[in-house]
């Protein structure tokens, strides 16, 4: 036990002579979560989609247009010259905007031939999500209209009007009135975003504190692989073996001391996520160590494989990195795994870092414990097994 | 010239010998590419997860309404975007929820159709109190949250047609009731004809013109804006790469030798540099070649390309020659190169798109090659061409040659090219 902890301290040692390390063990970790998490004072807190509105027509229709986008939850509204609008959408500094041209008014609403335009860059999803934001408030403010020019076409059906004066009267009542329906409408659908027995609030920011821990601590992990080559190439792996200690202890020590630098860095960074973005990691913390440490032996039995393959540091450390990354994004630690297509979603489970992420999602998200993380657990340490048998198999000492 | 030249290529042969560096420079950006064309759905005809999503629907209303809406979930509309199960059980619906299984779980309660349209001889019979409305539950699986967003879009829309209806039939009856042409006994009978009408017909009084940039040209291929996100990335290790050979030949006491030579200093510092720009250019020239043959990716005006490609590569030397000009290893050169690297890939869009960012990062990356660069291909996927690229390219040759000067002043101050 004491050579064990004399191995893994020495490669702590050596881990932390730079204090570059510092930088990837945990600032960079911070840092990331924080920004992408959209930790950054904006000046506001609105983080709605801004939109682009340039009003030509100037009148009560154009005002009630762009007074309930104002009311929109997905869009924030700014009003430019039209020179203004197109010079920020060509320059995509503005993914959609939406303009009301002159002469849009009751009377060209009446006739139903009011058009309103909207620029949007292609693929883009804030320019799709504005879209809809923009067609609701034109549905709102026509629908209006509409049932008022409707129950002036079911009057006349009815008894005709006397003169044109008594029409638009009875139009601009209508309209009143439909106006009023409208804004005393009640609510008729109720979300409820959790179903967990203690409620847990849904937080998108759980996802990018997952990922980002899973990310950061996988890649030094990985480069257990750079271990064994660095000891190799400078022949102290020789040496160590001269002594009297075991190989598989000097494996187990090495492992071991990366595993255990790897559960300190995770949790500093879920205590992070716990203190400074007040996240749910701290619900269920024996839980979260099983899922942890799984995760890292799963990450850290890739290293050992890894370490099998490769000659010398360099091509660990560059390969360690590669990997580090692709893993990160096809498990869904950069973007959620809901976007990928379905065969993707599927063919990641070949991952650890998708089981990783989903455990750590069941934690955060979903409001499970222990029991719902057990089967990401035992998916991880087969990995772990497969892994390490794979590692210790081909492992070269000389 | 020559001489520059000469040392230029030199390090560019160097570079093609290194497979560890060539690993880092082509095969990472490369296989980052392959996976970011499968997340995106580009290898998949362009579907992305956000297609058959799974909702379970619960009608416990079985009225018009109720129906209503469940047939819309199950209509051909949606029929490549929903994949809807229905179940009668809401706590079974729940459960295939808490197991992952759905996205979202809409819950139409009993009475919902009679909360809206009520009972014939009712709502305008004497001491008729306006029931409490009946609200659908929606249930959204937290890890879902776009795919559940969007089930909730449907249902608004839905029940914002039901209210275009209710409020288009009510103002038609009660203005008839005050003109004293309808009798509140056939009132209800009227109002159900007139909501049916109103729910059927389409809003039309204001019509939406939308014009999707580029979408008549060019459909953006998302990989012209990953694929060069990702070279963009790597190319900060490339010019890192380069000023560490800088410091390493120094070190191996080549670079002393070379001053010796009859060369001037500011030669043998050029030809460094023309080797760290060369090497980024071949980078980026070879990534782009090979997504072009293995994805077919529609880059744009191929002379908009070649420039910004050299102004983008030197604006990156001028970081890397920055990053060699504080340090003072290799070692050195190396680590901040990958944090740099990692920053700037980051907050300069190669794997997130920049809007998604608030407006103090957005301010931010404008010092970093990689959101030019990206906004440079952008603008050339959409079918710009190289007069569109003013911005971007100034900003870039601007960039470097500032870097590229203050590097040089610390170079003098450490002694770094002193014979």
């Amino acid at each position: 036990m004491k050579k064990i902890f004399a191995i893994a301290w020495k490669d702590a040692v050596i881990r932390f002579a730079s204090k570059s390390e510092w930088l990837f063990f945990l600032i960079l970790p911070i840092t990331f979560t924080f920004l992408i998490a959209g930790g950054v004072p904006s000046g506001d807190d609105d983080h709605r989609i801004r939109l682009l509105v340039v009003d030509e027509a100037q009148t009560s229709i154009s005002q009630q247009i762009i007074s309930d986008l104002e009311n929109s939850s997905a869009v924030r509204t700014e009003i430019v010259a039209r020179e203004e609008a197109e010079s920020q959408f060509e320059n995509r500094r503005a993914s959609v905007v939406f303009i009301i041209p002159a002469g849009i008014d009751i009377e060209l609403l009446q006739n139903g031939s009011a058009e309103v335009e909207l620029f949007q860059q292609p693929n883009n999803l804030n320019a799709t999500i504005a879209e809809r934001a923009v067609l609701t408030a034109i549905r709102r403010v026509s629908s209006s209209i509409s049932a008022a020019q409707n129950a002036v076409n079911v009057r006349e059906a009815k008894q005709p009007f006397a003169s044109g004066a008594e029409k638009q009267t009875y139009f601009e009542n209508s309209l009143e009135m439909a106006q009023s329906i409208q804004k005393d409408a009640p609510e008729r659908v109720t979300v409820i975003e959790s179903t967990t027995p203690d409620g847990i609030d849904y937080d998108p920011r759980t996802n990018t504190s997952a990922g980002q821990l899973i990310t950061w601590v996988f890649i030094p992990l990985f480069g257990i692989s750079a271990l064994f080559a660095s000891e190799r190439q400078g022949g102290t792996l020789r040496r160590m073996l001269t002594t009297p200690a075991r190989k598989s202890t000097f494996l187990f020590g090495t492992i071991s001391g990366q595993v255990g630098m790897a559960l300190i860095q995770m949790f500093l960074l879920v205590g992070f996520g716990i203190f400074a973005m007040k996240l749910n990691w701290g619900r269920e913390p024996f839980a979260l160590f099983v899922l942890l440490f799984a995760s890292a032996l799963a990450a850290a039995a890739f290293g050992t494989a890894l370490g099998t393959f490769i000659k010398t540091t360099g091509q660990a450390v560059g390969l360690s990195v590669m990997f580090g990354m692709l893993f990160a994004m096809m498990g869904g630690c950069m973007y959620p795994l809901e976007l990928f297509p379905p065969a993707v979603q599927n063919t990641v489970r070949i991952l650890p870092t998708t089981w990783a992420m989903e455990g750590m999602l069941d934690l955060g998200l979903r409001g499970g414990g222990l029991m719902e993380i057990l089967p990401e657990a035992g998916v991880l340490l087969g990995f772990a097994a497969v892994f390490f048998a794979v590692g210790v198999m081909r492992f070269r000492y000389e | 010239m020559k001489k520059l030249l000469l040392i230029g290529i030199k390090d560019l042969k160097l570079m093609f010998r290194d497979r560890v560096a060539l690993t880092f420079m082509l095969l990472a950006p490369f296989l980052l590419t392959i996976g970011m064309g499968f997340v995106t759905g580009r290898f998949s005809g362009g579907s992305t997860g956000l297609s058959d999503i799974p909702v379970v629907i619960v009608n416990l209303d079985q009225g018009d309404l109720g129906n209503a809406l469940e047939d819309l979930f199950n209509s051909e509309e949606l029929s490549g975007l929903m994949e809807p199960s229905a179940s009668s059980d809401p706590e079974a619906a729940r459960r295939l929820m808490d197991e992952d299984k759905a996205a979202a779980v809409v819950i139409i309660p009993e009475g919902f159709t009679r909360s809206i349209i009520p009972a014939e001889d009712t709502r305008f019979s004497q001491g008729y109190v306006q029931p409490e409305p009946v609200k659908i539950e929606m249930y959204t699986n937290p890890s879902s949250p776009t795919s559940a967003g969007i089930v909730k879009a449907v249902v608004d829309e839905f029940i914002s047609r039901v209210e275009e209806g209710r409020t288009s039939g009510m103002t038609s009856i009660v203005g008839l009731m005050n003109d004293g042409l309808l009798n509140p006994l056939n009132a209800e009978k009227e109002a159900s004809k007139l909501f049916q009408n109103a729910a059927e017909a389409e809003s039309s009084a204001i019509t939406l013109k939308t014009n999707i940039e580029g979408s008549d040209a060019v459909e953006l291929d998302l990989l012209s804006y990953f694929a060069p996100g990702m070279a963009l990335m790597f190319l900060m290790y490339t010019v890192s790469y380069g000023g560490r050979s800088i410091l390493a030949e120094r070190a191996g006491g080549t670079l002393p030798r070379l001053m010796i030579a009859p060369t001037q200093t500011t030669q043998v510092l050029g030809g460094k540099v023309l080797g760290i720009f060369f090497m980024g250019v071949a980078q980026v020239g070879i990534l782009i070649l090979i997504s072009t043959l293995f994805f077919q990716v529609r880059w744009g005006d191929a002379l908009g390309v070649i420039v910004l490609i050299l102004a983008a590569v030197f604006g990156a030397t001028g970081w890397g020659m920055l990053i060699t000009a504080f340090a003072h290893t290799p070692a050195q050169v190396a680590n901040t190169g990958t944090v740099v690297m990692l920053i700037f890939s980051v907050l300069g869009g190669s794997f997130i798109d920049l809007e998604n960012f608030p407006p103090f990062i957005q301010t931010i990356s404008k010092i970093m090659p990689n959101a030019w660069g990206l906004d440079g291909f952008t603008t050339l996927a959409l079918g710009g061409t190289l007069k569109n690229l003013t911005e971007p390219v100034t900003a870039l040759l601007v960039m470097g040659t500032v870097l590229f000067g203050v590097a040089v002043v610390l170079f003098n101050r450490n002694g770094l090219v002193q014979k």
